[in-house]
């Protein structure tokens, strides 16, 4: 008896809550198209060096900033599940809501993540990061695997594109920095062109501080959200910026 | 040790531990609704709050999408409704054994998601908390005071049923009557 009455206290109080907030979609229904429409990108690398490697219209409401490592498999599975749909067509980005920040976030843990990490950067320094960020995703298994990463990176450019990216890549040849469990700087390769935006990202990671990839960080009208840590689902997702946005 | 002596003694680690109790459940149920920004209390805000806690619950992977939502919406507000119950001491055995059960729930998934390697926020006292041997080591602390209450009130409430049926034992255990 008293255990009916808590549960119906507590249905209760939360009633006008639950109705108003309705009943999440399921994950199945939410998955996007492999071959979503892209927002643009802004190829300015000149005047910072993270805006390339962003997603939407920097003046959306909404900026989500994601700290990654391109073989952390639950950031693969965070981007094929979720950052795909809010990239998509009918996403949160695509409608001007949210401005979508990558960080790079190698953990030392992982061989080839900082390795991707240069592909990926040199790719924004072109302005082909969104390529080169989905097939390193995408393809994420396979070239964990063996460490061919070139392979995923030259399918996914234009052959004149890919020259450009080999280019920059070519004068790097220390090890591509990763962050530290001891939140200390990593060594960049100072002939390596790319290596600064990797450390500059790993350096705003501690400052999160990072603990785990994913991280995501939200800020909306200037008011920095706490940091969250693991997989999330679109719709969970898509709700908190919904509550966001009503507010 | 007198029978006296020992049921004061009985009677006040229960008060003492019903109180943490009623604490914990307050402070959880007031860190996860509160503005987790620099905002202040608004209906809105607390929907903010209460959103961003069903990210840490969809997190656990343990919930589809359609149950994380109500959860993470009727989670904070029980736990708030607990607190006041186990502070107003009305059918403490109930509120402790309800107490017990929770908290056995919280620990059984936390060490499930702590076993599967989920790199994750606890989201216990809302967000930030990382989910590891110190998260396991204060639930299951928790775990164990909420049992010990559970058990303690069992025992006063037994004691106080024998008094009423052998009233010679009455001068022993009156401090037992004050608890109930």
């Amino acid at each position: 008896m008293p255990l009916a009455v808590l549960i119906l206290g507590a249905a209760a109080l939360c009633a006008p809550t639950l109705r108003a907030q309705g009943t999440a979609a399921p994950v199945a229904t939410a998955t996007a198209k492999p071959k979503a429409a892209k927002p643009h990108a802004a190829p300015d690398a000149a005047a910072s060096a993270t805006p390339v490697k962003t997603f939407g219209n920097k003046n959306a409401p909404i900026t989500m900033e994601v700290f990654s490592d391109y073989q952390c498999p639950s950031c693969a599975n965070f981007y094929e599940q979720t950052l795909k749909p809010l990239l998509g067509p009918d996403g949160y980005v695509a409608a001007g809501k949210v401005y979508l920040v990558h960080r790079d976030f190698p953990l030392e843990m992982h061989p080839y993540s900082a390795i991707a990490a240069r592909w990926a950067n040199a790719a924004a320094k072109i302005g082909r990061f969104q390529d080169v960020d989905a097939a390193l995703w995408d393809n994420q298994g396979s070239w964990s695997a063996d460490g061919n990463i070139e392979k995923f990176v030259a399918a996914a450019l234009s052959p004149a594109d890919f020259k450009r990216v080999q280019a920059l890549l070519k004068p790097c040849s220390a090890v591509a920095p990763k962050s530290k469990a001891d939140r200390s700087a990593p060594a960049a390769d100072l002939g390596c062109s790319v290596d600064p935006y990797i450390v500059q990202d790993i350096g705003l990671g501690y400052s999160v501080p990072v603990q785990a990839t994913p991280t995501f960080v939200i800020i909306y009208k200037g008011q920095k959200y706490p940091a969250s840590s693991g997989f999330v689902t679109y719709p969970i997702l898509k709700q908190f910026f919904d509550s966001l946005l009503s507010q | 040790m007198t029978t006296t002596t020992r049921g004061s003694i009985g009677w006040v680690l229960l008060l003492v531990g019903r109180l943490a109790l009623a604490g914990i459940f307050l402070f959880a149920a007031y860190a996860k609704m509160k503005p987790q920004a620099a905002t202040g209390w608004s209906l809105g805000t607390i929907k903010t709050s209460l959103s961003m806690f069903a990210m840490q619950v969809d997190s656990y992977q343990l919930l589809t999408p359609r149950l994380v939502s109500p959860a993470a919406h009727l989670l904070p507000p029980f736990e708030l409704f607990l607190g006041v119950w186990l502070l107003s001491e009305v059918l403490l055995r109930y509120s402790a054994m309800v107490t017990t059960l929770l908290m056995g729930l919280f620990f059984a998934t936390q060490v499930r998601t702590y076993r599967m390697g989920l790199e994750i926020n606890c989201g216990c006292f809302g967000p930030g908390e990382r989910l590891g041997p110190k998260t396991l080591l204060h639930d299951g602390s928790f775990l164990a005071l909420a049992i010990a209450v559970t058990v303690g009130a069992f025992v006063i409430n037994r004691r106080k049923r024998a008094v009423s049926v052998d009233p010679v034992s009455a001068s022993a255990i009156s401090t037992a009557q004050h608890a109930e």
